[in-house]
């Protein structure tokens, strides 16, 4: 996809009539009013009640009194002497970091080995999709089931391995961080195969009869050609990646509820818990939290992202 | 290596796929009894249809369906039709104010939307617990996507194609519908795709939006799932499940030629 | 038409100060006087009335029996809804967003009350008629908060006790059961030398690792310990809360639980405690009910006994749950708000030995029998009630995750110090948010 361009020189004044033509043509060909609904639609139905949100965070809004007050920043400074909310960020980040690379380069794969129009690949694509069809809650369900110390798993382990397979998939205070993150990339893998099969078909035939002819293999026509030329579905893909995985939390909450232990304890999980006890206006501070480390981390990536794609 | 890949492929679906997927239908197949510790192993007795008719009824699927369809299409229509028009303009005209707009509208992309203020808000409008103020709510949620999406590629579309229509005398909304919306085609189809499968299977907005007053697939599911002090009737949950599904597989299915042609044709330049 | 950066500018600012200076937009206007309760009679008739009352995913089929009753006898029509878990949390957050229902299963310990803000929600209900029919001292003891009765109580609450195997204990010499804490830890000592699992614990599931704590603090709690908590006077990291934590931990490291505790569930404890594969299970009533949905009466009898435990003697400690009560709301209909209390009186009166025979539960009323195909350890824990002590969840301002730090503790991310650290924050966190002095 391509960014928007940015031409400072082309601001113009109101008033001004020797930049009448472009401009002006502009304003008019592309009525300003097109914007209203959309906006209006945004502003009432997201971003007053996420500035109303925000604002709570500076209050003591709880279930516990009907009267609200400010409190300035004392929610900020309780929350940053507790230790739950670094330890959650860093889970989420270790998180959203695994998912992107999963998701991504299981989507990658997928797309290379069903890029051909046959008809078993075009079955194959359908059935990866369907994962994405599912909701969130039943993959959790399923993989609650399949991973559990006596679940189909370890069954199918047990039986190529020749002996009783008990790994407590789920129950590692280590690891299953990881395995969450494969199960998010597992549901989500066919879009990514989707976006990159896209932008595979993108690469123009003439650059890989040339590169044929030059006598490239496979694996250096895709390193030095399309991989490249893969940009922007890898900017695209690892976006949402990475904001998916940072936003949500239904399919951790479905597997693991936040353990063992609280080693899977995504932030908003624990935000969801504080406003549950009550606690509303300590909830809204950690999403404030969360969105700020959303932006911080997120916007630099894609902006990378963006660059290469620009430059390569 | 002609053999090989296709032999890999199908190796690929019945590892990563066939597994799970023998799970829910071998589960929904189950009676109670045998389904409490859902495992890999068939049914002693297949109680596949008794179990669909079961949550069927006991789930009230069938008005829950036509819930989730009068919430979704329209919120879905809306928020591509106003999303692709704010693109259009997005995209064609540049200023700073131009660009601090869309930096404004594509920030829902990366904010979660506030649950709670949301239906406060709703209830102030005198929205709540209604179909129209959900779908208001799906459009807000969602409208950052479509911009992001659509805003790209109207770049594509040459400006020529927009001049020759107005010389000829239309108006910027004919313009756009005419000329520009059709073209967005591959677009938009992937948009579809996504914000349906959003909404169809969304829990937790619908909840506290319109829970309890309207029927939707997902919020359905609760009346099942539980059948006695923290047992799950998983036979029933995986049946359950396997027909909420059906619907977006069978339009994918039926649709995902267009749709993988129409991603594949620019969706990602 | 060109737009200015200022107008979306002021748009915005103007849009979040308007916002800022309200009140809980949540809290209905209907918080002022509720009519005196007048108790409508029973039988009232309520054609097109239609109530809804919400339930968790364990309590949504309870009320049955009493809601076919009722619309029979009155031509209303009831309706449940179920908030899928974690139920206290959707309620929580529903009531926050002002979408509140007639009536709702809730847990009626004074921490739960408040957390639903009582005074403003709910309707009081001093003076229902059905208050004195209650045996023992039911009435007494939960559903009130601030000297105010806000729930109704409809099944026994659970008591916090130890559930065992009887035929592992006669299996392995055991006549009688112990009669302290002491006498309790020296029996699984016994039990684990001759090659039995003694205790079995579901620390992947978590919520019952509490009662382990719970039941050593019975003394204390009778003492008046919450009281203390309560006004800040002691702590969870004080000698006496600490150290009921870190003898759990240490009980656990002896070796006197399942080594499959990290990853068991509440199905396995079932299944182990029935099959005979572990000998006792410290529990409450729910636990039994899980058992009861795959052994008959009989069998139950047979093979499952009860009895409470404290540190001096068998003294149980209560905690009603949400399963256990309703409470009615304040929806600002004085209509429903009066056909709600006519349910309750209903469910209460009339419609009450129907629910119990359905419900095979022990009845809480005079008058009312419980059904014979109510198990015997059932009617133990009933029986039990009377000499009980409060559990946190009863006798404190607030209700911290004591079970999920504890969970942590088991799976080893927490050390038995850093629980009771973690739980005292969260306790004060809670109760500065009540504003509860002292904090």
């Amino acid at each position: 996809m391509t960014t928007t361009q940015l031409t400072r020189a082309e601001a113009a004044p109101p008033r001004t009539v020797a930049r009448a033509g472009r401009t002006v043509r502009h304003r008019q060909d592309h009525p300003a009013w097109f914007l209203v609904p959309a906006l209006a639609v945004l502003l009432v139905f997201f971003f007053v009640p996420t500035i109303y949100n925000f604002v709570y965070a500076f209050t003591n809004w709880s279930s516990f009194h009907a009267a609200i007050s400010f409190v300035g920043i004392d929610n900020f400074k309780d929350l940053f002497t507790n230790g739950s909310l670094l330890k959650d960020l860093r889970i989420t980040l270790v998180y959203a970091v695994l998912v992107a690379i999963f998701q991504n380069l299981f989507g990658l794969v997928l797309a290379l080995v069903l890029e051909r129009d046959t008809m078993i690949n075009r079955f194959a694509r359908v059935a990866f999709f369907v994962p994405v069809v599912m909701s969130a809650l039943a993959v959790g369900y399923i993989f609650q089931a399949l991973l559990k110390p006596q679940g189909g798993l370890n069954e199918i382990l047990g039986f190529f391995l020749r002996h009783d397979v008990e790994v407590a998939w789920l129950g590692s205070t280590t690891w299953t961080i990881v395995v969450v993150a494969l199960i998010h990339a597992w549901k989500w893998m066919g879009l990514s195969m989707l976006i990159y099969l896209a932008g595979l078909k993108t690469i123009s035939e003439d650059v890989l009869e040339a590169s044929r002819l030059d006598g490239a293999g496979w694996w250096t026509t895709f390193r030095e050609i399309r991989f490249p030329l893969l940009a922007p579905a890898i900017t695209f893909n690892v976006a949402t990646a990475l904001l998916g995985s940072m936003n949500g939390f239904d399919i951790v909450q479905a597997t693991t509820g936040g353990g063992p232990g609280g080693t899977t304890e995504l932030l908003n999980i624990f935000i969801f818990r504080t406003f549950g006890q009550g606690l509303f206006a300590q909830a809204t501070t950690m999403s404030l939290a969360l969105f700020a480390m959303v932006a911080i981390l997120a916007f630099p990536v894609i902006r990378i992202l963006r660059k290469r794609e620009a430059v390569l | 290596m002609r053999y090989v890949q296709p032999v890999v492929a199908i190796a690929l679906v019945v590892l990563l796929l066939g597994v799970p997927f023998w799970l829910v239908v071998v589960t929904a197949g189950k009676s109670q009894s045998e389904a409490l510790n859902p495992n890999l192993s068939t049914p002693s007795h297949w109680h596949l249809w008794d179990n669909f008719s079961t949550v069927f009824q006991e789930g009230h699927m069938t008005p829950a369906f036509f819930g989730s369809l009068l919430i979704m299409i329209p919120a879905v229509a809306g928020v591509l039709v106003l999303g692709a028009m704010a693109s259009w303009v997005l995209a064609r005209r540049k200023s700073r104010t131009i660009a601090f707009v869309y930096a404004l509208a594509i920030s829902g992309l990366v904010l979660p939307p506030a649950v709670v203020t949301i239906v406060l808000l709703l209830r102030q409008l005198g929205l709540a617990g209604t179909a129209l103020g959900m779908i208001g709510v799906y459009m807000g949620m969602y409208m950052s996507t479509v911009i992001f999406f659509v805003t790209g590629f109207v770049r594509t579309i040459p400006l020529e194609l927009e001049e020759a229509a107005r010389v000829d005398g239309a108006s910027p909304p004919r313009v756009f519908f005419r000329i520009i919306l059709p073209l967005l085609g591959p677009t938009i189809s992937t948009a579809t795709i996504l914000i349906c499968l959003y909404i169809w299977n969304d829990v937790f907005y619908a909840l506290f939006v319109i829970g309890g007053r309207i029927d939707t697939l997902p919020l359905n599911l609760y009346q099942v799932a539980s059948a006695g002090l923290y047992l799950n009737n998983w036979h029933l949950i995986f049946a359950y499940i396997i027909l909420m599904s059906l619907p977006l597989l069978v339009t994918f299915g039926l649709l995902q030629r267009r749709i993988i042609s129409g991603v594949t044709s620019g969706a990602v330049k | 038409m060109k737009i200015t950066r200022s107008a979306v500018a002021a748009v915005a600012v103007v849009g979040a100060l308007a916002l800022a200076g309200c009140s809980d937009p949540g809290a209905s206007d209907a918080g002022n006087g509720q009519s005196t309760s007048d108790w409508p009679a029973q039988d009232t008739k309520l054609d097109g009335t239609t109530l809804t009352i919400w339930a968790a995913q364990n309590s949504n089929k309870t009320a049955d029996s009493v809601i076919q009753g009722f619309e029979k006898l009155t031509g209303a029509t009831v309706k449940v809804v179920t908030i899928p878990d974690p139920y206290e949390q959707g309620v929580q957050t529903k009531v926050a967003t002002g979408d509140k229902p007639d009536l709702a299963f809730w847990q009626p310990t004074a921490s739960e009350l408040t957390a639903l803000n009582a005074t403003t929600n709910l309707q009081t209900l001093d003076g229902a008629p059905w208050l004195d029919n209650y045996t023992g001292n039911l009435k007494d003891i939960t559903g009130l908060l601030d000297g105010k009765r806000y729930a109704a109580l409809v099944t026994t609450p659970a008591v916090i006790g130890v559930y065992y195997n009887k035929e592992v204990f006669a299996k392995n010499g055991i006549t009688s059961t112990p009669k302290s804490w002491d006498d309790l830890i020296a029996l699984a000592k016994q039990l684990k030398t001759k090659g039995v699992t003694p205790f079995y614990e579901m620390g992947a599931d978590k919520w019952a690792t509490q009662w382990w704590v719970q039941a050593q603090l019975a003394d204390a709690a009778k003492d008046g310990l919450w009281d203390k908590v309560n006004k800040n006077e002691e702590k969870f990291t004080d000698p006496t809360i600490q150290g009921a934590i870190t003898t759990y931990k240490d009980l656990i490291d002896d070796g006197l639980f399942n080594t499959d505790i990290k990853t068991a569930t509440f199905a396995d404890q079932g299944d182990a405690l029935l099959g005979g594969k572990a000998a006792m299970a410290m529990q409450v009533n729910s636990f039994f009910n899980e058992l009861q949905a795959s052994a008959s009466t009989a069998e139950l009898d047979k093979k499952i006994g009860f009895f409470p435990i404290s540190p001096s003697g068998n003294v149980g400690t209560f905690i009603p749950d949400q399963s256990n009560a309703l409470v009615a709301f304040k929806t600002g209909d004085s209509k429903r708000e009066a056909a709600a209390r006519q349910f309750l009186s209903y469910w209460l009166g009339d419609g009450y030995q129907d629910f119990v025979t359905a419900q095979s539960t022990v009845s809480l009323l005079k008058g009312v029998d419980t059904p014979s195909s109510v198990p015997q350890a059932l009617k133990d824990v009933a029986a039990s009630i009377g000499t009980s002590v409060g559990s946190m969840q009863a006798l404190a301002v607030a209700n911290p995750d004591l079970y999920l730090n504890l969970a942590d503790m088991i799976q080893g991310t927490k050390t038995p110090v850093q629980v009771a650290k973690t739980t005292q924050d969260q306790f004060a966190q809670l109760a500065k948010a009540q504003g509860v002095a002292g904090f």
